[in-house]
């Protein structure tokens, strides 16, 4: 990183850390993990329905991608941590 | 090898021939130590992932993959059956959902039906493309008869 980009950085995290959009939880697709699979490990970890379960899986495979939870940052990183334990891909994104 | 669910509520895994054995001590070998790390690397730097999570994933992951291949050289040793109950079924389903995302990763096979019939021209591959099927059917037999939610 230049001397240049620093500020730049900087001004952007702290902008991110004062929005007071919740977080989410965002659940990746990949051609590895079975569609079962993800459905049981999204029941275990958010105690999800299997009908909810399944909406969210179908979400991920289809459109690449679903948000399964949102609220604050420590407890979405704990639900990601959950989700890569389970070896599934995760991520954290900020709600639109 | 012949692969079925038991009345105990397992799934049964009798391996008939060596080459049978070496498929089983293959799970570890087919593993990338790595995958903490690659999961790590779908996180924000903010969250420090790869510092504070993945080295305690990349642990957990680690015992899976020995906890499976000890069990594996115990019941080739003793000439045994591998049951796979519900209290270590995770430690197998993750190990072999290991060794599928590092053959994914390394051939790229995608899915089943998007197959380059080109890649079966390297044997390797085409071996790898075998054996990814068969954990891949372990797998969904562990979710059919032991994980049940």
């Amino acid at each position: 990183m230049n001397a240049v980009d620093a500020p730049v950085h900087e001004t952007q995290t702290r902008t991110k850390k004062k929005s007071g959009k919740p977080w989410q939880v965002v659940v990746l697709d990949d051609p590895v993990n079975l569609m079962e699979y993800v459905s049981h490990v999204l029941i275990n970890i958010f105690g999800f329905s299997r009908e909810k379960a399944k909406e969210l899986m179908m979400a991920v495979h289809q459109k690449g991608r679903a948000v399964v939870w949102s609220g604050n940052r420590e407890k979405a990183e704990m639900y990601v941590n959950q989700l890569h334990s389970a070896q599934l891909h995760a991520t954290l994104d900020r709600a639109e | 090898m012949t692969v079925g669910p038991t009345v105990a509520g397992g799934l049964k895994l009798v391996p008939e021939t060596e080459h049978d054995w070496i498929l089983l001590i293959g799970i570890a070998g087919d593993s990338d130590s790595d995958l903490a790390g690659r999961l790590a690397g779908l996180m924000d730097e903010d969250s420090m992932w790869d510092e504070i999570v993945a080295p305690e994933l990349a642990e957990e992951f680690s015992k899976q993959r020995i906890t499976v291949v000890k069990e594996v050289m115990r019941a080739k040793e003793e000439d045994d059956e591998i049951h796979i109950l519900k209290g270590s079924v995770d430690v197998w389903y993750g190990a072999l959902n290991q060794a599928r995302l590092a053959l994914e990763d390394k051939y790229k096979f995608g899915a089943r039906e998007e197959v380059d019939p080109k890649m079966f021209e390297d044997s390797s591959a085409r071996a790898a493309y075998f054996r990814n099927n068969f954990y891949s059917h372990v797998q969904g037999l562990l979710l059919q008869y032991v994980m049940v939610d």
